[in-house]
């Protein structure tokens, strides 16, 4: 009983030092009387406030290289949001990075800077290569056992990253980057010298027509369904089971969890286990989700960075499942759609730069939150 | 209070939403209803492969191809570098949709699924894709398309310039063997074994046994070990030194004086620098690149060659591929075999300005090859030579426009050392080896040879029993 007050007490301690209001409203519920727009309104605002600090950031960038950020903007939003296929690819872009942008934030919900969906995107592209590319299997059946071996490989290569964590200790952040360095090249070693495509040395063999999903325009497919009921699947588990509850209260606060009895090892395992499920759908999404090629290239270029975009997605989206969609779908109109300023002349590197301070700043109060968290926390 | 406090916050941030979405949205409105004014210069679209800018071969020479047709033809180019596999389509169909883009062109094979795909969606449009298949993707997938008429594969004949540097090679061995060395072979390190590189393969062995011909024609006697030795082979079937297969009555040949090896990848630059070693070991005057970024592989063991025995200047060479790689290591890359890419994209905007782009698809079948002495509609259209002094400058260009863009050293030393130094080594050997590559090159333009093609499993068993 001493051991929970005195938890209670640094619990509200912290919270009274930063969010008076919010500590204040909680212990007596009365914030369920405002709603749920209430709950949401101060993260809007602070989304819409970063979004207009970021453009105008861009802008300033693109002024400092003497470029017309007006034209270069409208540019953007016109190739994208004005355009059918405009629409159509920006969200095929979004569909892999709201999957590695959810196993980022599932890790911060239980306290964990997982890092790792880098390289279980690989390793669940290149099971997807084999399933899809080389083993024949009748339709229907094949799309589904590619979909969940590439979702199972991927989660595979995240079990020694929790075996280290739960019993001897290590960083998640240590053990993923270096799982993600190994995965890359194990994943460019079996494409070059086993999962070739005869006659096109450059990539891995391409997903069998039976294997693939349907197209909806662009480079859209019916994948973005997976995706999305993968992530909504995900939601019920963190909000609506006891399982998800204990994955969210060791996150916030570790020391509770274990006096009330939640399994430390279990909750390692299962939180990295699912991240690595998503991450490996979101490898396999680019292979039997994504024409043209519908495979992965030797140098892994069409799976690479989309587990370091996810962090900056789920901090867009407050690691919050349903905040995920929609920042994945920002950040994706915001990487096709910068082809169109490098149309009118901006250099492309700059182009990439304008999307990282858009990205930075409207990740910047998620991080904020974190690193107060985890510095003032004491974790 | 509380309760309306937050409805009034709600209002705000309501009112906050709607004033952005019609900000944004009135902005939108007035940029699109400025309509165009003037008529507009015609423009080309070139979207690179993921090299991009700086890679100071295809990519780069593409761009380079581009700026040409800009000065020479008044048109605008813009330029699209993908960063990743996904961004092909995207980037060509950007070019397809502005109304002023007349042609497309998508550099490198890599790009050949996407060109295959835009061309099909914008059949008003014209596409050229360099080094590309893609109306061999057509033809399998959409038979009834092929040869679709808007899309042209711009390809080089390869086989023509690996004989000319096979040529050089083989005249180089004789040459120093003149003088006292003892250099029994050339080499060749490809990368993964694919069709095209057959092309090169033995295009590269054809070129040796035409030079210790020609070696023996004018000097009347055998080149000194490579053009006599008895190493190479004995049996029925030999005879001084030369193969005499029944395939071919009559006829003999330089079999087995070229070393090769497939490395089996087009990235692995160590795999380079093991095949090339041996190589060298057995006493292969030069060494052939024919897998990218492998050269520099190759050019580690002649570094530490040279290092070792202190040469300022080779043998041992190698030979470079695709742009003029003389520069990389002046005094021991002693010719390069050029694919002029940036030719390809120039000829294609000159096609579609005169209005000949389509003719020109349907004639060939949607591919167009660029070689030695290559005429196309009456204009003369060459895409293939071995490097000389002259072009020296256009390439120790790009490696400066290349330092700039990647902010790095690029350039060995100054351009008039690299100048100075590779017109040294020219000069160092014999006139008649350069003057033997002329005659080959000029009796391949008027047809009097032949350079056999090898694409196909059937006829690179046949040249390979041939010429080993």
């Amino acid at each position: 009983m001493a051991k929970s007050s005195k938890n209670f007490q640094k619990f509200y301690h912290i919270y009274f030092l930063f969010n008076k209001t919010y500590v204040w409203r909680r212990p007596f519920g009365e914030d369920r009387m405002l709603g749920t727009f209430s709950k949401l309104k101060k993260p809007i605002l602070e989304t819409l406030i970063a979004i207009l600090i970021g453009f105008i950031g861009g802008a300033v960038l693109m002024i400092i290289f003497r470029y017309d950020p007006i034209t270069a903007y409208v540019a953007l939003f016109q190739g994208t949001l004005l355009s059918v296929d405009g629409i159509f690819e920006s969200l095929a872009n979004a569909v892999p990075l709201m999957l590695t942008g959810l196993t980022f934030a599932i890790g911060v919900r239980s306290g964990y800077f997982n890092v790792g969906a880098e390289g279980q995107a690989y390793i669940g592209a290149m099971g997807a290569v084999v399933l899809a590319g080389s083993i024949s299997l009748p339709p229907g059946i094949h799309v589904l056992a590619t979909t969940l071996f590439a979702m199972i490989v991927g989660a595979l290569w995240s079990l020694p990253v929790s075996a280290l964590k739960a019993w001897r200790g290590v960083h998640e952040v240590v053990s993923t980057i270096m799982l993600n360095w190994i995965a890359l090249y194990l994943v460019r070693y079996l494409i070059e010298y086993y999962y070739y495509e005869p006659g096109r040395a450059e990539r891995a063999l391409p997903a069998l027509p039976t294997a693939r999903y349907d197209v909806i325009g662009a480079s859209l497919t019916t994948f973005i369904f997976v995706a999305i009921g993968f992530i909504v699947l995900t939601y019920f588990i963190l909000w609506r089971t006891t399982l998800g509850y204990e994955l969210r209260l060791t996150g916030s606060n570790p020391e509770a969890a274990r006096y009330v009895g939640v399994n430390y090892v279990k909750i390692v395992f299962l939180n990295f286990f699912i991240g690595g499920l998503a991450a490996g759908l979101a490898g396999a999404s680019q292979v039997i989700g994504r024409p043209p090629a519908w495979t992965i290239y030797k140098t892994l270029g069409n799976v690479i960075n989309l587990g370091f975009n996810g962090i900056g997605v789920a901090l867009i989206g407050r690691n919050h499942p349903f905040g995920i969609i929609f920042s994945s779908i920002f950040l994706g109109i915001l990487l096709y759609g910068s082809r169109f300023m490098q149309y009118l002349g901006v250099d492309p590197d700059l182009t990439v730069a304008i999307n990282g301070i858009i990205v930075l700043s409207l990740s910047l109060p998620e991080l904020y939150s974190i690193i107060r968290k985890h510095i003032v926390g004491g974790r | 209070m509380r309760e309306i406090n937050a409805i009034t916050k709600v209002g705000v941030i309501v009112i906050t939403i709607i004033l952005i979405i019609a900000v944004v949205g009135g902005v939108l409105y007035w940029y699109t209803s400025i309509g165009p004014a003037a008529p507009r210069k015609v423009k080309i679209a070139v979207v690179s492969d993921i090299g991009g800018r700086g890679d100071l071969s295809f990519n780069d020479m593409a761009f380079k191809g581009g700026d040409e047709a800009e000065r020479d033809f008044g048109i605008e180019m813009v330029e699209l570098v993908s960063k990743v596999e996904a961004d092909y389509v995207p980037n060509l169909e950007i070019g397809a949709k502005d109304p002023d883009v007349k042609l497309i062109v998508g550099v490198g094979f890599l790009l050949s699924d996407a060109l295959v795909q835009v061309a099909l969606k914008y059949p008003d449009k014209n596409f050229a894709g360099i080094d590309t298949y893609s109306q061999e993707i057509v033809k399998e997938k959409y038979p009834d398309k092929y040869p679709l008429p808007n899309l042209m594969d711009i390809k080089f004949e390869e086989h023509k310039g690996s004989a000319l540097v096979g040529a050089v090679g083989c005249l180089l061995a004789a040459y120093y063997n003149e003088k006292g060395g003892s250099y029994p072979y050339i080499g060749g390190v490809f990368g993964i074994e694919i069709p095209v590189l057959w092309k090169f393969e033995i295009g590269y062995k054809w070129g040796c046994d035409w030079a210790l011909k020609w070696y023996e024609k004018k000097f009347g006697r055998k080149a000194p070990i490579i053009g006599e030795d008895s190493r190479y082979g004995s049996g029925p079937n030999w005879k001084d030194g030369m193969y005499c297969p029944p395939e071919t009555p009559g006829q003999c040949w330089y079999k087995g004086r070229v070393l090769w090896t497939y490395t089996g990848t087009f990235s692995d630059i160590t795999k380079g620098y093991e095949a090339a070693k041996p190589m060298y070991a057995k006493g292969a005057i030069a060494v052939y690149n024919i897998a990218g970024p492998l050269g520099l592989g190759i050019n580690q063991a002649v570094r530490e060659i040279a290092e070792a025995r202190g040469l300022k200047m080779g043998p041992p060479f190698w030979i470079g591929v695709d742009a003029n790689q003389d520069w990389i290591n002046p005094g021991f890359v002693i010719v390069s075999m050029m694919k002029r890419v940036d030719k390809g994209v120039y000829y294609a905007t000159k096609l579609v300005l005169e209005g000949k782009f389509r003719d020109v698809v349907k004639q060939y079948n949607g591919v167009l090859t660029l070689g030695i002495g290559t005429t196309v509609m009456g204009t003369p259209m060459e895409g293939i030579s071995a490097s000389t002094l002259k072009d020296l400058d256009e390439f120790i260009q790009m490696g400066i426009e290349a330092e700039k863009l990647v902010g790095k050293k690029v350039l060995p030393m100054s351009p008039e050392e690299i100048k100075s130094k590779v017109k040294e080594m020219r000069e160092s050997v014999a006139s008649w080896i350069w003057d033997a590559l002329a005659e080959l090159e000029d009796k391949i333009r008027k047809g009097e040879v032949e350079v056999p093609l090898a694409f196909t499993k059937d006829a690179i068993d046949y040249w390979r029993n041939i010429l080993g």
